[in-house]
């Protein structure tokens, strides 16, 4: 198996970083760090009319200094060891120039024998050296089969407009007239993603490859697409079959005679895609630490006072540390090693059969909360400042098929297609939203598909604990088949996610199959 | 940035470049209430640079051209960047256009940053954090949760291959506040987010009264809305997000893609019998999110008259798409400006028996190419005439579709101004967003699940 390793410049940059660390460390009461990042990633598209290639990079480093009250950070692009020293110098001065309000809560900065007291995934601590110390250079690389790096733009081009020829090929099966594909197109994104971060305990560097691959066909105003995505190899970008083409299409071809939905409540099951955004717009953003400090989020309440927040299905975890999607052999998309405040990965449940555990933190949050941190200090890029992210985001599986699933509704839905959702931490409402849904009549599906009242998205709201009440079954991950899974975790899918209205990252989105009951669609 | 133009001027296959340059100073700070005090909880300096190149190639097919776009780091070897850039684009392929002609006219000079941000951007950090400090500790009924203070200066260079150069800039502020309530069972909040061009759009003391304000209404909330179909009245925020979004349909790039697409002289809303949408895109108007002397491609922007009175006037090109469509170039920056309506919210209210205000949506979901758009509502009120009473309500869905729910709308004659820059991964960057325009407007028929 290979992995990824640091690219020749982040290496020489590594050097130069661990000179800083006694610049910032004016104080021996802070705590003091620097991430470095470099994020490469080109986006390969061909639609019916042209194709395209866009190149991007963000590369920046984050010098930190935590004073016992507030976190303060320099961030840079440029990464001359002269801009590092006067940004060091300024930092300094900006933080003794400041007022501290609020309570002192120092923090002592954790060595790698207490880093090693937590339970790692065989991924992480097989990486790690016997006995690392202060000034051991420790890396994880992702593994791949396939080298990603290697693949022309050539080749990626040409997958793709094979794919724009397979689609209108496939249009025929699926009982459309090439005409009626009136756009398509097909997108590529290939990354490189490194990162350091040092402190006066570790060293530690990472190397990610993430690809991605999506599909958008469109007829008149109907749209209908197809995504995978994760962590890996250039095999993740083979995942995509035809049938995965042609259920776009016939989804389609039912988006033009889609018949519009009567508001009210439902028996439905929820598709990966959609119980992704269920879990994670409910405990998920709920149970971020930093929204918890801020005392905007009510499950830090209900797990205080230990009330019921869901049913025996509803428990929901938060796992960075996903090496294997499902049954794929590359990592799940919202996966990485260590966070961007240098936590290491591991798994984290939020809430168990409907009872709230601690929630995930970033570096303060939990300071401010006084509970463990999690590896979930996450930032758009250097550039914008560390919150509590989720990474992915799933119900834990059940033991049912979807056939079983779908034979316990008399008339209902299956909702497949995703369309994003939002979260209300406080007042525990959510949103999620769903492109289409599938007409479900006695335990079978019909074919017929249905948009949203006024022909559009629908609308999944409700107060979130009534919801997770609401489930009456889930599935296994590997659910066409009663077999019992092979797979440790469900599918997560390529996803994202934006935090008080900005912040953009990535974030893996999937799960089983959830059969929920009463559900208000509109 | 010679060396990179010179780079670019000797490549034999490069036929037009254009750069972008934004450099970025951005101080954050994040707040929140921490032993009955305000405590800052990050405290951010960001100085960041980003070169954006787009190079068009030659093709054998003299129809064709090869396009790539890539992020330049001058810290990074130029030859091996720019190398990188023609390899991409040689494999791509596009119909052919042509890069505009170098402007000979004198550009305005308009007024697109505010001046004390452009001074001492510390100074006015400080004198806001003062100001949050002074209105967040204010005697309420209502609990201070957080807030957020982004204050961030650009200046810009865009660098053509015809030989224009141009510089401008901006300031942005986003300013966040977030109160809550705490009831018999359950606390509730409302937060509440603005984006600002410059101080004078921006109000603290405004921003932290009205979250909390709407937060003490939480505390009224009675129930969900009851299922069926409302007249709903929305504020500017929705209004600047669905005509900006519904703009898609009116750009050459729709008409080139086979995209959903609205001619010139076809109705916007068809069949519309209330107010009449009339629709602008002004980038001269002063301190605009999206006030703006010339287009990326380099084409000078002017105001233009987009839509009048519900019929089309103009659909929006650039050179690229211009070529393709066999048309004259048009605007595709500005601001947003739609005149005001005749009447006052009052009279809005008053105009139905019963009327839902959505005070706040929770995310707003919304479909350019089928006009549809639907969301779960945060935070309402209906007003009932016959009965006399204003109900809060919280929760269930909304979903509606501006073809339908603008046929009958009426707008309020008060007019406001936003400004939206939206965060983006992608190596276009940000989106700016300016909106001049009406501060509510009434939609009919909205289908609402409860």
């Amino acid at each position: 198996m290979k992995r990824a390793v640091l690219s020749g410049d982040f290496k020489k940059l590594r050097k130069e970083l661990s000179k800083i660390l006694p610049l910032l460390e004016q104080d021996p009461k802070w705590h003091v760090s620097v991430f470095a990042e470099k994020r490469a990633s080109c986006v390969y598209s061909a639609d019916l009319r042209k194709t395209n290639v866009s190149d991007n990079m963000v590369m920046g480093a984050v010098l930190r200094v935590y004073n016992g009250y507030t976190l303060f950070e320099e961030a840079v692009d440029d990464l001359s060891i002269e801009n590092f020293q006067k940004s060091a110098k300024e930092l300094v001065t900006r933080v003794k120039n400041s007022q501290s309000k609020g309570q002192y809560r120092p923090y002592k900065t954790l060595s790698w024998k207490e880093r090693l007291k937590t339970k790692l995934d065989p991924e992480i601590s097989s990486q790690i050296p016997e006995n690392p110390g202060a000034g051991t250079e420790v890396h994880f690389g992702i593994s791949y089969v396939q080298d990603p790096a290697i693949v022309t733009a050539d080749q990626r081009l040409q997958k793709l407009k094979d794919t724009l020829v397979k689609v209108q090929d496939l249009a025929l099966k699926a009982g459309l007239k090439k005409e009626d594909i009136t756009f398509v197109v097909a997108r590529e994104g290939f990354g490189f993603e490194e990162s350091i971060y040092i402190d006066r305990e570790s060293n530690i560097s990472q190397a990610i490859y993430r690809q991605s691959f999506t599909v958008v066909i469109m007829s008149g105003e109907h749209r209908v697409f197809h995504r995978v995505g994760g962590l890996g190899g250039r095999e993740i970008i083979d995942e995509t079959k035809d049938k995965d083409l042609l259920d776009c299409l016939k989804d389609l071809k039912g988006l033009q005679n889609a018949g519009r939905l009567k508001p009210g409540r439902y028996r439905v099951v929820f598709g990966p895609d959609v119980t992704g955004v269920l879990a994670h717009e409910a405990f998920g953003h709920s149970q971020e630490g930093d929204t918890c400090a801020r005392g905007r989020s009510q499950a830090w309440e209900l797990y205080k006072s230990g009330e019921k927040a869901g049913n025996q299905h509803a428990t929901i975890i938060n796992n960075p540390a996903i090496y294997r999607d499902g049954t794929h052999s590359f990592a799940a998309w919202g996966s990485y090693f260590f966070d961007e405040e240098g936590w290491l990965a591991a798994e984290h449940v939020l809430i168990e059969e409907g009872k709230l555990e601690v929630p995930m933190t970033n570096f303060t949050s939990a300071l401010r909360l006084g509970i463990s941190r999690t590896a979930n200090g996450k930032r758009e890029s250097f550039a914008n400042g560390v919150y509590t992210r989720q990474t992915n985001t799933y119900f834990k599986a059940g033991k049912e098929t979807l056939e079983e699933l779908l034979s316990k509704i008399d008339y209902g839905f299956l909702a497949m297609a995703s369309a994003g959702g939002m979260e209300d931490p406080k007042g525990m409402g959510i949103q999620v939203g769903i492109a289409y849904l599938e007409e479900v009549k006695n335990g079978k599906l019909t074919g017929k598909i249905f948009r949203g009242p006024a022909g559009g998205d629908i609308q999944m709201t409700g107060y979130t604990p009534d919801v997770l009440n609401s489930i009456i079954g889930v599935s296994k991950v590997e659910c066409e088949t009663a077999d019992p899974d092979h797979a440790a975790y469900p599918f997560n899918k390529a996803g994202g996610c934006g935090k008080y209205h900005k912040e953009l990252v990535v974030a893996g989105c999937g799960g089983p199959y959830l059969l929920l009951d009463q559900v208000i669609l509109g | 940035m010679e060396q990179l133009k010179d780079i670019l001027s000797r490549r034999s296959e490069i036929k037009g470049w254009m750069i972008q340059v934004e450099n970025i100073h951005r101080r954050e700070r994040y707040f929140l209430l921490d032993k009955n005090e305000i405590a800052t909880d990050q405290d951010r300096e960001v100085k960041q640079q980003n070169i954006r190149l787009r190079i068009f190639v030659n093709k054998k097919d003299p129809a064709r051209q090869g396009e790539a776009e890539k992020m330049i780091k001058f810290s990074l070897p130029l030859e091996e960047q720019v190398d990188s850039a023609v390899r991409s684009a040689l494999e791509t392929d596009i119909q052919k256009w042509e890069l505009p002609a170098k402007l000979d006219v004198m550009l305005p000079k308009l007024k697109t940053a505010d001046l004390k941000m452009l001074e001492n951007l510390d100074k006015v950090m400080q004198d806001l954090t003062e100001q949050i400090y002074s209105v967040a500790l204010k005697k309420r009924d209502v609990i201070f949760n957080s807030a957020e203070l982004f204050l961030s200066v650009h200046d810009y260079e865009t660098h053509l291959s015809n030989g224009l150069t141009h510089h401008s800039n901006r300031t942005k502020i986003f300013a966040e506040a977030a109160f809550s309530t705490l009831l018999a069972k359950r606390s509730d909040e409302y937060l509440e987010y603005r984006w600002a061009s410059g101080l004078k759009e921006l109000s603290i003391d405004e921003l932290f009264n009205e979250a909390a304000e709407r937060a003490r209404f939480t505390s009224l909330v009675v129930k969900k809305p009851e299922s069926g179909s409302y007249f709903v009245l929305v504020d500017s925020a929705v209004l600047d997000l669905l005509m900006h979004d519904y703009l898609t349909q009116l750009s050459g790039g729709s008409k080139y893609l086979k995209l959903p697409f609205i001619e010139v002289g076809q109705e916007l809303i068809k069949g519309a019998e209330g107010d009449l949408i009339n629709l602008k895109l002004d980038p001269y108007l002063d301190y605009g999110a999206d006030t703006t002397a010339i287009s990326p491609d380099g084409l000078l922007q002017k105001p233009m008259d987009v839509v009048r009175d519900n019929r089309v006037l103009e659909t929006l090109s650039g050179k690229q798409y211009s070529d393709y469509l066999n048309k004259q170039p048009t605007t595709v920056r500005g601001n947003l400006v739609m005149p005001p309506g005749k009447y006052s919210r009052d009279q809005l209210i008053s105009l139905q028996p019963k009327i839902l205000e959505v005070l706040q949506f929770s995310a707003l979901f919304t479909d350019p190419y089928s006009g549809t758009f639907s969301s779960e509502i945060r935070l309402g009120r209906i007003f009932d005439r016959e009965k006399g009473t204003v109900e809060y309500i919280k929760g269930g869905s909304l979903s509606g579709s501006i073809f339908a729910n603008f046929k009958n709308v009426r707008f309020s004659d008060k007019l406001v101004t936003r400004s939206t820059f939206s965060p983006g991964m992608s190596a276009s960057g940000e989106s700016a967003s300016g909106y001049f325009g009406p501060e509510y407007a009434l939609l009919a028929d909205v289908s609402v699940v409860g």
